[in-house]
């Protein structure tokens, strides 16, 4: 069997959600028995997270080595890479998180070969596997393929469902690395948490915004409570601007702000040629309108034709409740 | 401080990138840029000089058309550039990119690469990882701040919106992420400069290395095809009540896109 | 034949894109709408030391032949017209005769720091009722001793009201007709000299335009910019075809800001279910457009490299400013037919182009007495 190592990470006191996400998918392409897959952990390692992990995964090597507590870039590598040299590792697959992008390719120099990196799909039962990532910022796409053995990648968050966790637990090793100290030359002297401070609308991956169909600048509230349910940034129409219900700054349009996150949410925007010019390169729109006519929805992904007095809030509602959940 | 900034030049932001007959390659409108990141690359290293003195050069991996890239990292203010004309390896996967620069740093004396996050066209922000990996080198990634002091040298890295501040010892790799500082808009004499200067070319065989390694049968990965982005297909309304529907597009944004 | 940029040229022309697109264009709609010389983008701007393109690196200059200045004056239109005026006329008409004429003391006075943008020059050639009609030219230069005493009335000064440093142009004896005329150098604050109407004009707004006021003006004997008297119409041919050819590059500047408006629009507006980049009669205005816009360009840069050649350029030159231009106004009318309506909005760009074009049919002479100029230069006089 070809051994799939799939390097986690933890984030507080869990595994990351891509983590899962790559387990799972790698538990759905190993159904062939062709594959065996390993979870590695380097690093801390809360009791809930090993729990977690071991729900998702029948085998999860955790490295200790005192040297690896905090990460860095070289150590991560030599333990990642010393381990799929020594079990012969076909395959090392992290999530393409700003620490996976950061360390997967010393992996793939110090194992001589080559890595795909912010993989978005994979053809993992292709001979041989194929995988697509974005190029040009998402105008175009490549399918890429390894001519050498391990294959490495990282792979973009949200690119494969979670699967369900297993009743059964997998097994749990301990293991040392052997790093020595003064192989590390990086030293982590602080951290500082990400503020809650919004993304400027220009960077912002979800945007949440309205326009003249919330008839007034209180009624803001309730595009800011769906932003602050899936931590989006709000943005405006000009003439919701021009009315001085938002500022300046949270403009979207041709002589406002120019954006293209991953989803926007449009609500009581009836899509002047202005507002299109400076968002109709977002990935995924959702408008909300009471106007089936409404041209926004030319531009949209998804549409509801409805109030958005009423959907708003349901949508608000769904989304707290699915944290709870 | 000697410092080496590694730039590529890449299509403009604005060009129009098409896929050319059967998927095998692309048709990219024939604009250039100095990738964006590597712009921030080169005005830390030019402070960094003219706070610690020393030097800075330019180098890239490129087709000769890339020696204007080289030009505008002199335009600003670098003192030296340097091209490795090669279209095949500078075609090619990460791997042999970093091959090549590590083998061209290798030649170099310094103490702080610098270069940018990642380049806007191949996306891969690969490259200076594995140059560190190749030189044996420590890297700090996604760098927004760089204070150089008595000796210590330390990095702020913005991972996801956390920041790490990490101290780290030289001659190391940075990569530079937007906020870094503002690139500088060349003055004239710059620009006069960088119009006459000579730019010394190097070959992969000046580097020991054979351009087959940059063909089919040498490079770790290939790009098979290359795919165009899914179309935004017509609008799917999501019907029912508000209440429902509601739940349905929170469903299908979570689930089926995946988006939040 | 060789109808490529140098390596150099072609450089030269990223970098001035990427300054103008950084520093100029975003400022664009601003200086349009205020109406008001921008201050700080000048000082800005001219820190880079542009406004030194054409004269020797000696003096601090860049040296720039014709054809590097075209490309320099394309891409600042292309920014914003009000404000490239300003710099074009420190970098050509302002200084030039200061320049070819000027005594040290002069330079050092008024040329070096117009070069870094420190001063603000202007070149006062039209009046009320004489444009291209240079014979027509009422202000007068007297000889009093060793002083000249200028008496007059200037209009359509480009960076008038402001201007440190005035290349004046006025008759000695007006029974001479264009014979008579000669250059003069008037700085600010000299007696008598003083700024009259600022102009509310229809497009290159920013660019303050109006009248200058010349009453018992009394300036030194060296401030004649000649080295001979009544020789200013030969000293003025030196530079007219670089000035037609400028005002060509400048109408490409405008047409290409245009132009890239209109793609965009064209690529993003969805009329009927498609894009209306789709339709063959928008298609049909871009393959039109962009021929046009080449052909201008060619005539553009090959007159200019006339010019660095010191090869005859009278009849290209002039050519080459009048099909500009009305390639120029046929891209920003078409441009506006494609934004349709949103042309006519104030918020959107189209209107701007629009209105900037016009300019052009005057500055560097109307296309009638052009047409005029040209025809007679190839029948002959008939």
């Amino acid at each position: 069997m070809d051994k799939v190592l799939v390097f986690v990470e933890i984030k507080g006191d869990g595994p990351r959600k891509v983590s899962l996400e790559l387990l799972c998918e790698a538990a759905r392409f190993a159904q062939n028995g062709r594959f065996s897959v390993e979870a590695v952990c380097i690093g801390r390692l809360p009791d809930a997270a090993r729990d977690k992990l071991l729900s998702y995964t029948e085998k999860l090597v955790h490295f200790t080595d005192p040297e690896l507590a905090v990460y860095s870039p070289e150590g991560y590598a030599r333990a990642l890479a010393g381990y799929a040299r020594e079990g012969g590792a076909k395959m090392v697959i992290a999530g393409a998180t700003g620490i996976g992008r950061d360390f997967l390719p010393r992996v793939a120099v110090l194992l001589e070969t080559g890595i795909a990196s912010d993989v978005t799909g994979a053809n993992w039962l292709n001979e041989p596997m194929t995988f697509v990532r974005p190029m040009f910022g998402g105008k175009v796409f490549a399918e890429v393929v390894f001519s050498t053995s391990p294959v490495i990648l990282t792979v973009r968050p949200n690119s494969f469902a979670m699967g369900e966790a297993q009743e059964k637990g997998g097994e749990y090793i301990e293991k040392t690395a052997g790093i020595s100290p003064d192989t590390i030359h990086t030293k982590v002297v602080r951290v500082e948490e990400a503020s809650r401070d919004t993304v400027d609308l220009t960077e912002a991956d979800l945007i949440v915004a309205g326009g003249r169909g919330l008839k007034a600048a209180e009624n803001f509230n309730l595009i800011e409570e769906l932003a602050g349910a899936i931590g989006a940034t709000v943005g405006a129409t000009r003439s919701v601007v021009d009315a001085k219900w938002r500022e300046q700054a949270d403009q979207i349009g041709k002589s406002g702000k120019t954006v293209s996150p991953k989803l926007y949410i449009g609500a009581g925007i009836s899509g002047a040629i202005h507002h299109i010019m400076g968002m109709d390169t977002s990935k995924v729109v959702l408008a909300i309108n009471r106007d089936p006519n409404a041209i926004i929805f030319n531009y949209a992904n998804y549409g509801i034709v409805g109030d958005l007095f009423e959907v708003l809030p349901a949508m608000t509602q769904e989304l707290k409740k699915r944290k709870e959940g | 401080m000697d410092i080496l900034v590694l730039i590529k030049q890449v299509p403009d932001p604005e060009a129009l990138v098409e896929i050319g007959s059967e998927g095998k390659d692309l048709n990219i409108e024939p604009k250039f840029a100095i990738n964006l990141f590597d712009e921030y690359a080169i005005e830390e290293a030019l402070k960094i000089r003219e706070a610690h003195g020393g030097k800075v050069k330019a180098i890239t991996l490129g087709s000769a058309k890339a020696i204007e890239a080289l030009r505008t990292a002199i335009a600003m203010g670098a003192d030296e550039a340097m091209l490795i004309e090669d279209e095949g390896f500078a075609a090619g996967d990460g791997y042999n990119t970093a091959l090549v620069l590590s083998r061209a740093l290798e030649k170099e004396m310094f103490d702080i690469v610098l270069c940018g996050r990642q380049a806007i066209d191949a996306d891969r922000g690969e490259v200076p990882q594995m140059i560190a990996q190749f030189l044996g080198l420590p890297h700090v990634g996604v760098v927004v701040k760089l204070d150089i002091a008595d000796g210590k040298t330390v990095a702020e890295s913005a991972f996801e919106g956390a920041k790490e501040v990490i101290e780290v010892a030289l001659p190391a790799v940075f990569t530079a992420q937007k906020g870094l500082n503002e690139p500088r808009v060349p003055l004239i004499t710059g620009v006069m400069k960088a119009m006459k200067v000579q730019i010394p070319k190097l070959t992969v065989e000046d580097l020991g290395l054979t351009r087959d390694m940059a063909g089919p049968g040498g490079s770790k990965t290939k790009i098979l095809q290359y795919l165009p982005p899914k179309k935004r297909p017509a609008v799917q309304f999501i019907e029912g009540e508000p209440a429902h529907a509601a739940a349905e597009a929170v469903r299908i944004l979570t689930e089926v896109e995946r988006v939040i | 034949m060789d109808f490529a940029f140098t390596e150099e040229q072609q450089f030269f022309k990223k970098i001035i894109t990427d300054t103008v697109d950084r520093m100029v264009v975003p400022k664009a709609r601003e200086i349009d709408e205020k109406d008001e010389f921008p201050w700080e983008l000048w000082k800005e701007f001219t820190r880079l030391g542009y406004l030194g393109l054409r004269y020797p690196e000696e003096i601090g200059g860049m040296n720039a032949d014709p054809v590097t200045a075209m490309i320099f004056y394309e891409q600042i239109a292309r920014g914003s017209v009000g404000f490239a005026q300003s710099v074009i006329m420190n970098i050509l008409m302002g200084t030039y005769f200061v320049y070819r004429f000027g005594s040290e003391e002069i330079k050092k006075r008024c040329l070096y720091p117009a070069m870094k943008g420190e001063k603000i020059t202007t070149m006062c050639f039209t009046e009320d009722q004489s444009g291209s009609d240079l014979a027509a030219t009422r202000t007068t230069a007297v000889k009093d001793g060793s002083e000249w005493i200028i008496n007059g009335t200037k209009m359509w000064i480009t960076n008038g009201p402001h201007a440190d440093v005035a290349t004046v142009l006025a008759t000695t004896d007006p029974s001479l007709g264009a014979r008579g005329l000669n250059f003069f150098l008037v700085e600010k604050g000299t007696p008598g000299f003083s700024p009259g109407q600022v102009l509310d004009k229809l497009g290159c707004r920013g660019t303050v335009t109006g009248e200058l006021v010349f009453d018992n003006v009394r300036i030194p004997e060296e401030n004649l910019l000649g080295a001979e008297l009544n020789k200013g119409v030969d000293y003025l041919a030196e530079i007219l075809d670089e000035v037609r050819v400028m005002t060509a590059a400048m109408a490409m500047g405008i047409a290409q800001a245009a132009y890239d408006e209109g793609l965009e629009y064209a690529r993003k507006r969805i009329a009927f279910g498609k894009t209306i980049g789709n339709y063959q009669l928008i298609r049909a205005k871009f393959a039109d457009m962009a021929t046009e816009m080449e052909a201008s360009r060619l005539l553009i840069y090959s007159a200019a490299w006339k010019i660095k050649e010191k090869l005859p350029s009278r009849l290209e030159a002039a050519m080459a400013k009048m099909f500009a231009t009305e390639t120029c106004l046929k891209v920003v009318d078409e441009v506006t037919r494609i934004w349709g309506a949103n042309a006519f909005a104030n918020e959107y760009n189209p209107q701007r182009h629009f209105r900037d074009a016009r300019f052009l049919l005057y500055g560097g002479g109307t296309h009638e007495i052009l047409k005029d100029f040209m025809g007679r230069m190839l029948i002959g006089k008939a």
